[in-house]
């Protein structure tokens, strides 16, 4: 967020649009954040002192208790490492599918590619609910209901069609020289894909790797069908616990909002850079 | 940076290798009945009422089970409400677990066959006997998974009802009784209005609201009435006397300022807070708030039963289930009878849940006490009457718009009760009624 934001010397008369837009911005982020800082203010509050207090009084003193008991009530430690093993696989293997079906679609100019575009699209609007009898079904079939595995499977198909879709029109433009260099160089397809295309979009592929991982990170209906067993279950799952059939636990709700955040935070800002600079990659070129 | 790059994907490809190895083995639970697991789940937070009794039965449990282990696994409610059908049709169901009571809940799951019907067990161990006649109708489905049947699919060991939170302090102030009818109840609202006062919380968002409703209802209806809206014995006349009078007097309740105009938002969570710190002196909600309430409200406070009712908003508890593909039955019966002796049936009661077979001698709170002796009064007088949004699927929604039109205003309570009559009928047609 405080990266690049070196402005170049403002046009004449700018200071009062500056001021204007900063004090815009600096509402929009406070609006942004607000949420977070009730979940904040929340989260190291006892139950007691939030029912005297309300949502919005600070706490009257920090308190500890309320994350520690969820972390071992729903063994937290044991959640993140599920929920990373199933983002990191997903996103890992989204690409690389994306990669082989855009390689084909957008450079190879497979026939009826428009087609496969349209399939592609469909099979990503298709609301999750409907798939669910089938896929229950199949995996009860391939003795695969309530793996890592089959929550694996069925993420990196929907991922990778978005993904596929997405790179096919970014591999439509991949410079033409480029591919003729390689044939003239007698590069075979599989060697212009690994030896030219992979490295050239580079920048692409991380930020679709990022946007898997998060999104699979934050994925509830399908790891809800299918991971039966506690040691199997994700970070949202944990979550979900908490919310009772009639009773709402608001402070250890937010205590564990906390905690199911702070992973997706840090991953996004340890990708931060090759986000931007993926977003960017196209623009300066 | 090339090379970098290179060992990067060397390492998410063994880490995907890895994953999948991992993946693979997991959640295989195939072994037959050997008696010597028994799988359980329920829902109860382990700090509840409930949830400690319950701790308590498992560990008696393996006390008279040596040799059998007890996979004991907390679920979330919503992955039990939307996964039930799916997990006890596969090889994944638990040997016992907690299940929702009702028509579209064990009774669609009974109908479905995917329920062991217990109806030999519970009159051979004398469970019947424990549990009180309106308690055991939503343990009770028949053919069609309608509640009231003749066939025992689950076992409660805990009950719920609607009652009235009041605050005691603020009632000494004013120098009010507890009121003994439901013209004296309104004499103590309108003394707190004349004080300056909006005398009830309601959440008009969620469920507070209907329940106001079908409890002003309930003060004209008999069970006759509660058997045709809840089992469809007789078809139900929504502009007859019972409804009429809980849309009149819950407009009624608005229009003098007993119930805020703007409630109509309000959500339950924050009715309740706001009886915890005292804005509202009164709160007509079940006996789910107790155990909260006793740990964090300050002043003094205590519940009577809604003045004047004979019937009462309430039902058995969740249910006890035992999934027809269960490996362990005989297990599974053995831990029921343990949640049904009256020790454990005492821990409840000291804990702040309802128990459907305690000894009020036994119960050492006296708010406590009093609790489960009014539980024990309804149930004496078969009073009780359910909840107004079981009758037909998505009838929550229903009723949740209906109140806001009567507490914003919006509709004549006629209007209301024509626009809540049409998705019953609807749905007793779907049921060929």
């Amino acid at each position: 967020m405080t990266s690049s934001e070196t402005v170049k010397p403002a046009k004449p008369g700018g200071l009062a649009t500056k001021t204007l837009v900063l004090t815009g911005l600096t509402i929009f982020t406070g609006l942004v954040l607000a949420p977070f800082l009730v979940v904040l203010l929340n989260a190291f509050k006892s139950s007691e002192d939030y029912s005297q207090g309300g949502p919005l009084s600070l706490p009257s003193a920090i308190y500890f208790q309320g994350m520690i008991d969820f972390w071992n009530r729903v063994e937290f430690g044991e959640k993140l490492w599920n929920s990373f093993l199933i983002s990191a696989s997903v996103a890992v293997l989204a690409v690389i599918i994306s990669v082989l079906n855009a390689y084909a679609i957008g450079i190879g100019r497979l026939r009826g590619r428009t087609a496969f575009l349209m399939f592609f699209l469909l099979a990503n609007l298709l609301p999750q609910e409907a798939l669910v009898y089938p896929l229950y079904y199949l995996s009860k079939q391939f003795d695969l209901y309530n793996t890592r595995l089959v929550v694996i499977i069925i993420l990196t198909a929907i991922q990778a069609a978005f993904g596929t879709y997405l790179l096919s029109s970014v591999f439509r433009d991949f410079p033409p020289s480029l591919l003729e260099a390689a044939a003239l160089d007698g590069a075979g397809k599989l060697r212009t894909l690994i030896r030219v295309v992979v490295p050239t979009s580079w920048p692409t592929l991380s930020v679709l790797f990022t946007f898997f991982f998060i999104w699979t990170w934050n994925e509830f209906f399908l790891p809800l069908i299918f991971l039966i067993d506690n040691d199997l279950q994700t970070v949202p799952l944990a979550l979900a616990v908490l919310q009772g059939q009639r009773e709402v636990d608001i402070t250890t709700t937010a205590a564990s909002a906390l905690l199911g955040i702070v992973p997706a935070v840090l991953f996004f800002l340890i990708f931060q850079r090759t986000l931007t600079r993926g977003v960017m990659s196209g623009a300066v070129k | 940076m090339f090379r970098t790059r290179k060992m990067g994907v060397v390492a998410a490809a063994l880490a995907v290798t890895a994953s999948l190895g991992l993946a693979a083995c997991g959640g295989d639970s195939g072994d037959e009945g050997d008696s010597k697991t028994l799988k359980l789940w329920h829902y109860e937070s382990p700090a509840s009422g409930l949830g400690i009794a319950w701790t308590e039965a498992i560990k008696q449990f393996k006390a008279s089970h040596p040799g059998v282990e007890v996979v004991f696994e907390e679920k979330g409610f919503e992955q039990i409400r939307q996964n039930a059908g799916m997990i006890l049709n596969s090889n994944e169901a638990p040997d016992i677990m907690e299940y929702n009571k009702g028509n579209a809940s064990a009774g669609l799951l009974s109908k479905q066959g995917l329920l062991t019907d217990m109806s030999e067990e519970v009159t051979k161990r004398g469970w019947d006997a424990k549990t009180p006649a309106s308690i055991a109708i939503t343990s009770k489905y028949d053919q069609d998974g309608i509640m009231g049947g003749d066939k025992w699919y689950g076992v409660t060991n805990y009950g719920e009802y609607v009652m009235v939170y009041y605050n005691k302090d603020e009632f000494k102030k004013l120098n009010l009784e507890v009121p003994t009818t439901l013209a004296e109840f309104e004499t103590v609202m309108q003394r707190f209005k004349d004080a300056g006062k909006t005398p009830l919380a309601v959440g008009g968002a969620e469920y507070p609201a209907q329940q106001i409703f079908y409890q002003l209802a309930l003060s004209q209806a008999n069970t006759s009435f509660v058997d045709d809206y809840q089992l469809y014995k007789n078809k139900v006349n929504f502009q007859g006397p019972e409804l009429t009078n809980g849309a009149n007097k819950f407009a009624e309740w608005v229009s003098k300022g007993y119930i805020a105009k703007d409630s109509a938002g309000v959500k339950a969570e924050d009715m309740g807070v706001s009886f915890i710190q005292g804005n509202a002196p009164i709160l007509i909600s079940g006996s789910w708030w107790y155990g909260r309430f006793s740990e964090e409200i300050k002043y003094d406070w205590g519940t009577f039963l809604f003045p004047g009712n004979k019937l009462n908003a309430g039902s058995g508890g969740n249910l006890w289930v035992i999934p027809s593909s269960s490996k362990n039955k005989s297990l599974a019966y053995d831990f029921i009878e343990i949640t049904m002796k009256p020790e454990i049936q005492n821990l409840i009661g000291n804990s702040g849940g309802v128990p459907i077979g305690a000894d009020p001698a036994a119960i050492t709170d006296a708010k406590n006490k009093e609790l489960i002796e009014n539980f024990n009064a309804i149930n004496t007088a078969n009073g009780l009457a359910f909840y107004p949004d079981w009758p037909a699927p998505g009838y929550y929604d229903v009723l949740v718009g209906g109140m806001q039109n009567l507490i914003n205003g919006s509709k004549t309570p006629q209007a209301v009760l024509d626009e809540i009559a049409t998705p019953y009928n609807d749905n007793l047609a779907s049921l060929g009624k």
